[in-house]
């Protein structure tokens, strides 16, 4: 798809030129993750400044299984051509980040990990410049206070230069995910790549919702491979698992939530209990951070096989919990359960958005999370699946 | 060519509002609610678009730095103007109407009811869906303005002075998930044509 008031080539003359100026003779290191941004940013810095320009993988211990093998050897295709140093830091973060239960907390001592982490790494390589493929709405959403992305530091008044030794280039920072698509498929990246599923740069840290444990982000990463190839194939914008813990908050004021849904749902009130997490969750309401609770809408199986998916009757019994209830800012419908298991939850989610500032709740069809659910549940890691049904606004496409 | 700025007012949707336009073949890019006019003039603006944040207008007295800026500018200038969410309701409290929790905010996916086609909403009757995020509302218009379009629970979606091109809406047109949005920009630019 064109996209009008954007054009790759007259771009990338421009921003090249503009790399070129900045960065002179020197020489810079490139953070890669196997992302669109990161890789579409560092083809840019290096058709400026070519040989100059070290790439780098920084394995966080927060990515997908076998993730950072794969993509070192698939940006090392004469296609690509991004010979990365893979830089094994997982044990560091996990570390950094210990007995973090507040979604912001985790991610400011991810971004204060990754930054010396870069600091480090250009040290040794002599550079004094890093390229980072932030682009806007990463930095829109920071500087909102909507929550604190690892690549954003001169936007919110901190200078690199200072805190960490180096100077940050980012040449996609105008930019949206589509238009960085355009820019790498002019770029003749190929379009698995062009195209790649997104994934947060903190990666699974913020799916592993709260705490943090082994167990948590085992359960995570198995799930994460079951999600991913069922709804592979329906080509959303964005499908993903988070795990949080079977706690509830008890408190008389949600009794009304049940017949809310009920209501809204069309149903008798016994048969649509709502739960309501104790981990928080993200959120944006009227353009601001809104960091709440999810509600967990349970239809029994009879009446869910007699109603099936009810899509809009969901939608409708999700906005108006949201309205009513300031403390909740999302609500997911159980697809399964298995009673007696480990006291964990898996989300699923999934979303359709242009340039991932609103998204809108996929139509997933429901043998389809049905089936999600059954392969999870028979790992017997966890004990129940919901699906997430929040557009953003009020939710976010990820939980913290 | 058509130069638009796009006040920034801190919203996470304001520089969608500049790459709408830019789509449109409009030279738009975002400036700070202090530009003077006299800065606006020299970039040969016709028109203003105001953006949305995260900040509460019940009172005029209490107002952030940068809508007490918007405010001053939105009194000051000639220019037509678009203002959305917050600078909506920042116009209608500048102007002498009324900004008040709303008794049902809205979040995500809404249907709009036109009740006056007028300029901006030209070809939208009788409804579309667009996407809000507000806990506040115009609760009264201005004088001299009048309502153009409502939803279930929010009265005054949209609204326009009833000479001049000055419109406001509580909705966000600049977002992908509003699909008619564009069509709203376009009669903006038709208006002021």
């Amino acid at each position: 798809m064109a996209v009008q008031g954007f054009h790759p080539s007259s771009f990338l003359t421009n921003e090249t030129a503009r790399l070129e100026k900045a960065v002179s003779t020197g020489k810079a290191i490139a953070a890669v993750s196997g992302g669109v941004d990161s890789t579409v940013a560092a083809l840019v810095a290096k058709k400026a400044l070519g040989d100059r320009l070290s790439p780098i993988f920084i394995d966080t211990g927060f990515l997908r299984a076998g993730e950072p093998e794969e993509v070192k050897s698939r940006l090392a295709d004469s296609a690509i051509g991004l010979k990365v140093r893979l830089v094994r830091a997982g044990g560091r973060f996990l570390e950094s980040i210990k007995g973090q239960s507040a979604a912001e907390e985790k991610r400011k001592k991810f971004r204060e990990t990754f930054y010396q982490v870069l600091a480090e790494e250009a040290k040794r390589d002599g550079c004094e410049y890093v390229v980072q493929g932030t682009i806007a709405p990463d930095w829109i959403e920071t500087q909102g206070g909507i929550k604190t992305q690892h690549n954003v530091l001169q936007q919110i008044g901190i200078d690199p230069l200072t805190s960490f030794g180096f100077k940050i280039i980012e040449p996609l920072s105008e930019l949206y995910k589509d238009q960085v698509r355009l820019l790498g498929r002019h770029l003749n990246l190929p379009s698995d790549m062009s195209q790649r599923q997104p994934f947060p740069g903190p990666g699974l840290l913020v799916r592993c919702i709260g705490n943090v444990s082994k167990t948590k982000l085992n359960l995570l990463k198995s799930s994460t491979k079951i999600i991913e190839e069922k709804l592979g194939p329906f080509n959303y914008e964005q499908y993903f698992g988070a795990v949080i813990e079977n706690r509830f908050v008890k408190d008389p004021a949600h009794k009304k939530l049940q017949e809310t849904a009920a209501a809204a749902l069309g149903l008798p009130a016994p048969e649509t209990p709502v739960d309501v997490f104790e981990e928080r969750v993200t959120g944006v309401k009227g353009d601001d951070r809104a960091y709440g609770r999810l509600a967990g809408i349970k239809i029994r199986e009879d009446s869910r096989e007699t109603l099936g998916w009810l899509p809009e009757k969901l939608r409708h019994a999700q906005s108006t919990i949201v309205e009513s209830t300031p403390e909740i800012t999302r609500v997911a419908v159980l697809v399964k359960e298995r009673r007696g298991g480990p006291p964990l939850s898996i989300i699923v989610r999934a979303v359709s958005t242009r340039d991932f500032m609103t998204a809108a709740v996929a139509p997933v069809p429901w043998k389809i999370l049905k089936d999600i659910a059954e392969s999870i549940l028979k790992s017997g890691d966890a004990s129940r699946v919901y699906y997430d049904i929040t557009p953003k606004p009020p939710g976010t496409i990820e939980f913290e | 060519m058509t130069v638009i700025p796009v006040v920034y007012v801190k919203g996470q949707y304001n520089h969608l509002i500049a790459r709408r336009l830019q789509e449109l073949g409009v030279d738009s890019q975002l400036v700070p609610p202090s530009t003077p006019l006299s800065k606006l003039e020299g970039m040969g603006a016709d028109a203003l678009v105001m953006g949305g944040g995260p900040q509460s207008v019940r009172s005029l007295d209490s107002l952030p730095q940068e809508l007490k800026e918007a405010s001053a500018l939105m009194r000051q200038t000639k220019l037509p103007m678009l203002c959305i969410c917050v600078t909506h309701q920042l116009m209608a409290t500048t102007f002498g109407g009324k900004t008040n929790l709303a008794r049902k905010p809205e979040f995500g996916p809404v249907e709009v009811y036109v009740n006056e086609e007028d300029s901006i909403l030209q070809g939208l009757k009788p409804s579309f869906t667009a996407w809000e995020s507000h806990n506040d509302e115009v609760v009264a218009l201005p004088p001299g303005f009048k309502a153009l379009a409502s939803s279930e629970n929010c009265k005054i979606q949209a609204m326009r002075h009833e000479v001049r091109n000055v419109f406001g809406v509580e909705f966000h047109p600049e977002v992908s998930h509003t699909p008619k949005g564009v069509d709203i920009f376009k009669n903006f630019l038709a208006a002021i044509g």
